[in-house]
């Protein structure tokens, strides 16, 4: 018993497992808790709407933070990618849609890896100056055709479009994961740069090339999260940080649960466990203070329960 | 018929900041032999093989490798030029499949247009692992799941598949228990017969003997002699090393134990899952006890447990007044000190300076406000103390030698006036005139009434050592034995196996 056990610890599907049944647990207790206004199936679909575009987000991130690094930025290149999108629809309609927040976070990404390796700072401070950078960036953006998208483009946003979108990008970080250098080499960095380095892992070059991935998955994040949304205004003074959190949330639960399941569904199913917590609370009618510090609590409970480390383990 | 040659040295030389690592060295290695490279620590061996191997540049110098001039630029640049190296500490990588382990920095023989075909280098790694008789060992299981012996074997695989020219065995030995060290003379002996060729780095004179042609001596980053196995014994080698007459006498040589007093700290009944299992023991001051067995039967986890690092202990540990000492600041709030056999990891701060290694257990009784020139002070004096080789305590740790290393792990503890000293396998990695200087410490110590233990999986310094010695079998202790003129390596033998 004691060996199937371990095996079945060890295999791919544990972490998948476990995570579904949390997310069964969740929605068991708060449907106890409103069963009139929370849970039903089509308000699951409108949660899992909103867990496709930050899971997109979160397995961008997840290729800096694997190494060991961090993106400050992925609020302000969202911002950035959803009204150089709206500026450019007169001109290019579609087109700006689909390429265009895509190329912004391409480019965006690109330069957070180049003056990341350039300046030899951490990852956290560059980020953050150039989040400021892309933040005013914003602005002069906003002016050129304001901050709403046009009816007529708003497919992006809903079923089934969402849907096949967000299978894209999952199905794109899968393969860049599974079936590419990328997945090994930002794995290897975030073991052990040096003995990385040692077996010709160009550390540099993988490390721009994970941030331009962010930038990248950000930018297809945008797509969908400006079609759910319809407007973005520019925000300055650092305040697209609170952009970064949601994404960052998916992260989380793929770094935690990497050694037992694959992160790109555990990303998937650990936003969508956030969105449950959070449509939950506001079925319970709790003020979102409130809100915020349960759902940080059970994240980080979950989080804490679910990965079992050794006592004692060094956890960065 | 006159012998080939494999690799040819000339002028290899090498400078970090102002010490001089190798200095122009000039030196054949032939085909089918094993080329056994010695000397002291810091004397250059590694230093020299890194270059050859791509783990640093080459600073002057070329290396010849079967008629073709080679400057790797890292170790899989070195592999492609028949070059291939196994290092002592772990070189596999977490978070990684063993099959991505093995193939890391060489997966380009597994892709097209840029997409890799991991079931192709599964299948292969697994072929690998078969054909050398390690097919427990699966190439598709993330490498955590193994232990650090399972994943040196891999590394072994990893670095002789392709059939190198040379192949580096650099301090491998040390991290082996009996059966991993038979698999690697497999692999050492096979090279040979294959006509390639082994450099093998090793401390340990008698394997050296055993397993090697040809025997060459650096001293100091200078080349000394290169002489047939045939022709020496250890005590010539050693002479030849250190350049000077060596005694043969470095262990104790009192055999009446009268200098053991009160119990300095016991444990009783102590548990660790899968490492112990109600182990009791007293060590008492004045005293060297020993702690013998085979690499993976507990023995380690004893040294942690006593410190309070053993994290799902149960059972007792106290000190002599009865004090209970269950983490690691209490330990050390009461003159305890430990040496992990895990010396970089787990010992010193590898990126950190020699000053700050030796003063930090020790900062909090020089008070507040910090001063910085009594630091320096404070590390100088135990770094001179213990012959640290450095160019002064400014220097990073991880620039020196394994030998200077564990000098900076002691000069640490012998600081902060430690009473109690648990060190584990603490001439791992270490040339005998170091190993002599450490055997002269604990031996002053034990006269100061300090109470030592020696976990160790030298049989002979445990003999040459301590008063009394534990050996321990399955995570028990199973015997022990009294320090006595009699005793032999047969008698703790016995009861480890």
């Amino acid at each position: 018993m004691q060996s199937f056990l371990k095996k079945a610890r060890q295999s791919q599907w544990y972490g998948v497992g476990l995570l579904l049944v949390i997310s069964v647990v969740i929605w068991a207790v708060f449907k106890i808790g409103a069963p009139a206004t929370f849970g039903a199936p089509d308000k699951l679909l409108s949660y899992m709407q909103t867990a496709l575009i930050y899971a997109i987000g979160g397995c961008g991130l997840y290729f800096i933070c694997v190494m060991g690094l961090f993106d400050f930025s992925i609020g302000s290149m969202l911002i950035a990618a959803e009204l150089s999108t709206i500026a450019l629809i007169p001109q290019a309609g579609w087109v700006a849609v689909i390429v265009v927040p895509i190329l912004v976070g391409v480019v965006l990404g690109l330069c957070n890896g180049i003056a990341y390796i350039k300046m030899h700072i951490p990852s956290i401070i560059v980020t953050t100056g150039l989040s400021l950078i892309y933040e005013s960036f914003s602005v002069y953006i906003a002016d050129v055709n304001g901050t709403r998208l046009d009816n007529a483009f708003k497919l992006f946003g809903a079923y089934p479009w969402n849907l096949i979108v967000a299978l894209i990008a999952f199905g794109l970080c899968y393969f860049i994961l599974n079936y590419t250098k990328i997945g090994t080499y930002t794995n290897a960095i975030g073991a052990n740069e040096l003995v990385a380095k040692n077996m010709g892992v160009n550390v540099d070059k993988y490390k721009a090339i994970a941030f331009t991935l962010c930038g990248t998955f950000v930018g297809i994040m945008s797509i969908l999260y400006l079609g759910y949304g319809t407007a973005q205004t520019p925000q300055t003074g650092m305040l697209s940080q609170a952009l970064n959190f949601q994404p960052l949330m998916g992260t989380f639960f793929g770094l935690a649960f990497k050694k037992y399941g694959h992160p790109v569904v555990s990303i998937l199913i650990g936003e969508y466990i956030v969105a449950m917590i959070f449509a939950g609370f506001v079925a319970l009618g709790m003020p979102t203070t409130v809100n915020n510090i349960v759902t940080g609590a059970t994240l980080l409970a979950i989080v804490t329960l679910t990965t079992k480390r050794r006592n004692g383990a060094v956890v960065k | 018929m006159a012998k080939e040659i494999m690799l040819h040295a000339v002028g290899i030389d090498k400078q970090f900041g102002p010490t001089h690592a190798v200095d122009h060295v000039s030196l054949d290695f032939y085909k089918g032999e094993i080329h056994a490279l010695i000397g002291e620590n810091g004397s250059g061996k590694s230093t020299f093989t890194n270059m050859l191997t791509g783990i640093i540049s080459i600073g002057e110098g070329t290396f010849e490798l079967d008629g073709e001039q080679i400057a790797p630029k890292n170790q899989v640049d070195a592999n492609h030029h028949g070059a291939a190296v196994i290092v002592q500490e772990q070189g596999t990588l977490d978070g990684l499949t063993v099959a991505e382990n093995m193939f890391l920095g060489d997966e380009n023989q597994f892709i097209t247009g840029g997409i890799k075909n991991t079931g192709a280098m599964i299948k292969k790694a697994q072929e690998l692992l078969d054909s050398y008789g390690l097919d427990y060992i699966k190439a598709v299981d993330p490498i955590d799941n193994y232990n650090f012996e399972d994943r040196k074997l891999v590394e072994i695989v990893k670095s002789t598949w392709f059939a190198p020219k040379v192949l580096v065995v650099d301090e491998t030995t040390t991290a082996l228990s009996q059966n991993g060290r038979a698999e690697l003379f497999n692999v050492m002996n096979k090279v040979r017969e294959d006509g390639r060729t082994v450099i093998f780095i090793s401390h340990d004179m008698a394997e050296v003997l055993s397993m090697s042609d040809t025997i060459s001596i650096l001293r100091d980053g200078e080349y000394i002699t290169t002489v047939s196995a045939d022709e020496v014994d250890e005590e010539q080698l050693k002479t030849l090393m250190v350049g000077r007459e060596m005694s043969d006498h470095y262990y104790r040589e009192d055999y009446d134990g009268s200098l053991a007093g009160d119990v300095a700290i016991s444990m009783k009944d102590v548990s660790v899952p899968g490492e112990l299992e109600e182990v009791s023991l007293d060590l008492h001051k004045g005293e060297i006890l020993g702690i013998g067995g085979l690499s993976e039967c507990g023995m380690h986890e004893v040294g942690k447990a006593l410190f309070g690092a053993s994290y799902e202990r149960t059972g007792e540990v106290e000190l002599g007044d009865g004090t209970a000492i269950n983490d690691i600041n209490t330990a050390i709030n009461h003159s305890i000190a430990y040496a992990s056999k895990d010396r970089d990891n787990e010992s010193l701060l590898i990126a950190d300076t020699i000053q700050d290694n030796i003063t930090l257990p020790s900062l909090r009784k020089m008070g507040l406000p910090l001063s910085k020139s009594k630091q320096k002070k404070f590390a100088n004096e135990y770094a001179e103390l213990m012959s640290v080789k450095m160019v002064n305590t400014d220097q990073f740790v991880s620039a020196l030698s394994g030998g200077n290393k564990q000098k900076v792990v002691l000069a640490r503890w012998v600081g902060a006036e430690s009473e109690i000293l648990l060190l584990d396998s603490p001439t791992r990695g270490i040339d005998i005139k170091v190993k002599a200087d450490i055997y002269a410490l604990m031996d002053e110590m034990r006269k100061q009434g300090k109470a030592i233990l020696v976990i160790s999986e030298e049989i002979m310094e445990l003999i040459g050592m301590c008063d009394r010695i534990l050996v321990m079998k399955d995570h028990k202790i199973n015997g022990e034995l009294q320090r006595s003129k009699e005793l032999t390596e047969q008698d703790l033998i016995a009861l480890m196996v």
